[in-house]
């Protein structure tokens, strides 16, 4: 029977397929989504979630969110827990290549309004200033051992030498360092890739963006205010980047570590070879925890930098410094991670390894790990678009307990690259995009065609599906106004 | 406008042997190869390293060069060809990639080169052990126009003939050659590019080919030929190379699974090689075929 057919619904917007329905699943998969996104979904994202549900120490449910699409081993918005001490796993395929690929959301003290005159020289000079592309590098220029320093210390680096204010790093998760990171465990590879990649957008759906929150797409004032939206067409920059070529190289130095230690000296026999995993509690494993810490700080210093540029061209544009302007961070969130969480299950507390793959981390009030200021409100959690459509603020709520505080991260693909190639030209659709009021600049016209408003699923859907779950609740939505695309 | 430059691309997951296959093609094939590797320090160690724009090359012995993109793909391959000229580009993608957007890229938006062909390695050992193909695998192996099954020697016959199988029905296109450490003729991996073309094969040496090669007497009417190459397939044909005389003007002809080009070329008679798989390929159709395209 195909899986879709063992496919049941527990509400309307949670399905699940049974650990029957595939030898060796030990837990159900689990989907979050409405009827019409889970119909839509590929069907490779069953085969893919039964197959994460197989894996040693996973714990609870395979989940998969309502942006869900196929990618190498999970799916792209997979969700696994895995107990580390029951012979829980860690796998690079869970976590993606893109290691802490993430959103960081910025508001201005500015009304669009105020920053309509500007806007071209504003998105013009951004593109000018923060590099875009596939090969783009950066304007910091760091030696190979500063960048190992960079990426054991993330974004406090960035601030220790002028790229950012104190306050950032309360904003960003893990304080935009987090412990355990040791540049021991990189290749040299690794660090030939990442070491002038440093304040870089990169390519594919990474972007900038500057966006207005207007005032009937504020859900939730208070708590729209308390993360520092408070003026009605508030102008808002959110970008999406991650550990560039440096993450890319951590997970394919491991993987192929994994491959050769998996099934000889762990017995780990596994459906998919895009699964390869290393027990938790291994060298193998411990080092590449390790070396995927030193992504997560990379892209910590990434973002940071790309947010000191903002605030330079901003200060350029209206003259005014960036304290005056009121550019100040709401959060910084990644969505490709594994991270070492304590969750109750069964009324227990347990030390899991949380790998969210196109999964944002969404705390709810209350938590260890937020910044003192969101301790009441709950995280911030926040959600790209497509660059036509919108994007999302959100906030982490008391029933994300359900997927370990995770929700989706994204819009997904409904159609792939090529497809959207073939229907879209680049200039074409740029000329349109600023026929609508948002200006584009772009390193590639294909990569730009790739990134259509309808290659993507409605994000509006998305999010809604995330709400009526239970993983997220919607608190603003932005729309663009300009935008830089990698 | 000049005949354009064939590129190659090579696929397949991780640890399957791309990078060996692109030490043997270096090895083995005598033209001025352009390689474009993730990472060059493997093939290119104490070579000169030229810092340029979009890509960064090293030279290896024999004119052949090896590069690293640090730009965009496309303007890249533009640089490549400016500053290193070469008969040939092979282009390694990574193990994690689906190659469909980079096969667009050399299709469709790249005027200086022709897409010669998209080989896929896989590791028959791997895909016998593992029941599930794999997402980014799969893409990969679809995307192939040939599919060299490398690792043959750590798995028995019947495991290989069980793989190349299910390899078979995965892609019906793409013919499957059994390897050890990626040694393939390259006969099988490139067409016949525009400088110095060699003298078509009178014999492939991998034992599930077999080639032909046929010189029909006379210029071929062009609309006949062109028909007959949207038919190559069914005569059995997996890739065919060489040049045809038309009335107006002769031209270099290559060909593989279903994709084919005819590009100017400068006085040429008629001669062309067919590789097909062992007792698919149809002589006989062919030579009826070429026949009856014949003008006097």
């Amino acid at each position: 029977m195909a899986l879709i057919d063992r496919l049941q619904r527990v509400s309307d917007t949670i399905w699940e397929i049974p650990p029957t329905a595939k030898a060796g699943m030990r837990v159900p998969a689990r989907i979050f989504a409405t009827e019409r996104l889970v119909r839509e979904m590929d069907q490779a994202v069953y085969e893919q979630i039964t197959n994460v549900a197989t894996l040693p120490g996973i714990t609870g449910y395979a989940f998969c969110m309502p942006d869900g699409h196929s990618g190498y081993g999970f799916p792209i918005g997979g969700v696994a827990a895995m107990d580390v001490e029951q012979g829980g796993v860690i796998s690079p395929g869970g976590i993606g290549f893109d290691i802490n690929c993430g959103m960081r959301l910025v508001v201005t003290g500015l009304t669009y309004e105020e920053v309509k005159p500007h806007l071209r020289r504003l998105v013009d000079r951004l593109f000018e200033r923060i590099p875009a592309g596939v090969g783009s590098t950066g304007f910091l220029k760091l030696s190979r051992q500063e960048f190992r320093r960079v990426v054991e210390e993330g974004a406090r680096w960035c601030v220790e030498h002028g790229y950012g204010w104190p306050e950032d790093l309360e904003l960003t998760e893990e304080g935009g360092c987090i412990a355990g990171a040791d540049a021991g465990k990189i290749s040299e590879r690794a660090v030939d890739r990442g070491f002038n990649q440093i304040g870089t957008l990169g390519s594919g759906n990474h972007y900038l963006e500057v966006q207005v929150a207007r005032p009937e797409n504020v859900f939730d004032a208070k708590l729209a205010a308390a993360f520092g939206i408070t003026l009605p067409d508030q102008v808002v920059v959110m970008f999406h980047c991650g550990s560039r070529g440096f993450g890319h190289q951590v997970a394919t130095d491991y993987l192929q570590t994994f491959l050769r230690v998996m099934e000889s000296k762990y017995g780990i026999r596994i459906l998919d070879r895009e699964l390869a995993c290393a027990p938790f509690d291994s060298p193998e494993g411990r080092d590449y925890f390790a070396a995927m810490k030193c992504g997560i700080n990379m892209s910590y210093a990434n973002r940071q930098v790309i947010l000191h540029r903002i605030r330079e061209v901003f200060q350029e544009v209206f003259g005014r410094p960036a304290e005056a302007l009121g550019l100040r961070m709401v959060y910084d969130v990644a969505h490709n991670t594994a991270k070492l969480e304590t969750h109750l299950v069964d009324g227990r507390p347990r030390r899991l390894l949380v790998h969210r793959k196109g999964a944002t981390r969404a705390f709810g009030p209350g938590m260890d790990g937020l910044p003192a200021r969101y301790r009441e409100t709950g995280q911030p959690v926040i959600i790209g678009g497509s660059m036509e459509t919108g994007s999302y603020l959100l906030v982490g709520v008391p029933q994300g307990a359900q997927a370990f505080y995770t929700t989706a991260h994204g819009s997904g693909r409904t159609m792939s690259r090529t497809q959207a190639r073939r229907q879209w030209r680049g200039e074409k659709l740029q000329k349109e995009l600023e026929a609508r009021g948002i200006y584009v600049r772009t390193a590639s016209w294909s990569g730009l065609a790739e990134e259509a408003g309808a290659a993507y699923k409605n994000i509006d859907d998305v999010v809604e599906a995330t709400e009526l779950a239970g993983l997220s609740r919607r608190v603003v939505r932005f729309v663009p106004i300009g935008n830089i695309k990698g | 406008m000049a005949p354009r430059t064939p590129l190659t691309l090579i696929t397949g997951p991780l640890g399957a042997g791309k990078t060996t296959l692109l030490r043997h093609v270096l090895e083995v094939v005598p033209r001025r190869l352009a390689v474009v590797m993730n990472e060059f320090g493997e093939i290119a160690i104490d070579s000169r390293v030229i810092e340029g724009k979009h890509v960064r090359l090293a030279e290896l012995a024999g004119g052949c060069v090896c590069c690293t993109l640090i730009g965009e793909f496309a303007a890249a391959v533009t640089e490549l060809l400016d500053t290193a000229d070469p008969e040939l580009i092979v282009v390694e993608t990574t193990g994690l990639a689906e190659p469909e957007a980079l096969v667009f890229d050399v299709a469709e938006r790249l005027e200086r080169v022709r897409l010669d062909g998209v080989v896929a390695v896989a590791d028959a050992d791997m895909l016998a052990r593992f029941p599930e193909l794999g997402h980014t695998t799969r893409l990969q192996l679809e995307a192939a126009d040939l599919i060299v099954l490398n690792k043959r020697d750590l798995v028995s016959p019947e495991t290989l003939g069980a793989v190349t199988a299910r390899l078979e029905a995965l892609n019906p296109h793409a013919p499957v050659v059994a390897t050890e450490r990626s040694r393939v003729d390259p006969e099988l991996l490139f067409g016949l590019d525009r400088r110095r073309p060699p003298a078509p094969p009178h014999a492939v040496h991998a034992p599930e080919f077999e080639a032909w090669s046929h010189a029909p007497g006379g210029p071929l009417d062009r609309a006949c030929f062109t028909a007959l190459a949207d038919r190559l397939e069914a005569h059995g044909v997996y890739r065919a190379k060489g040049f045809v005389r038309f009335p107006e003007g002769s031209a270099l002809f290559n060909y593989v699974r279903g994709r084919w080009d005819l590009e100017p070329f400068p006085d040429q008679d008629t001669v062309l090689v067919f590789i097909g798989r062992q007792g698919r390929l149809d002589r006989t159709g062919l030579a009826a075929a070429l026949e009856a395209c014949r003008r006097p």
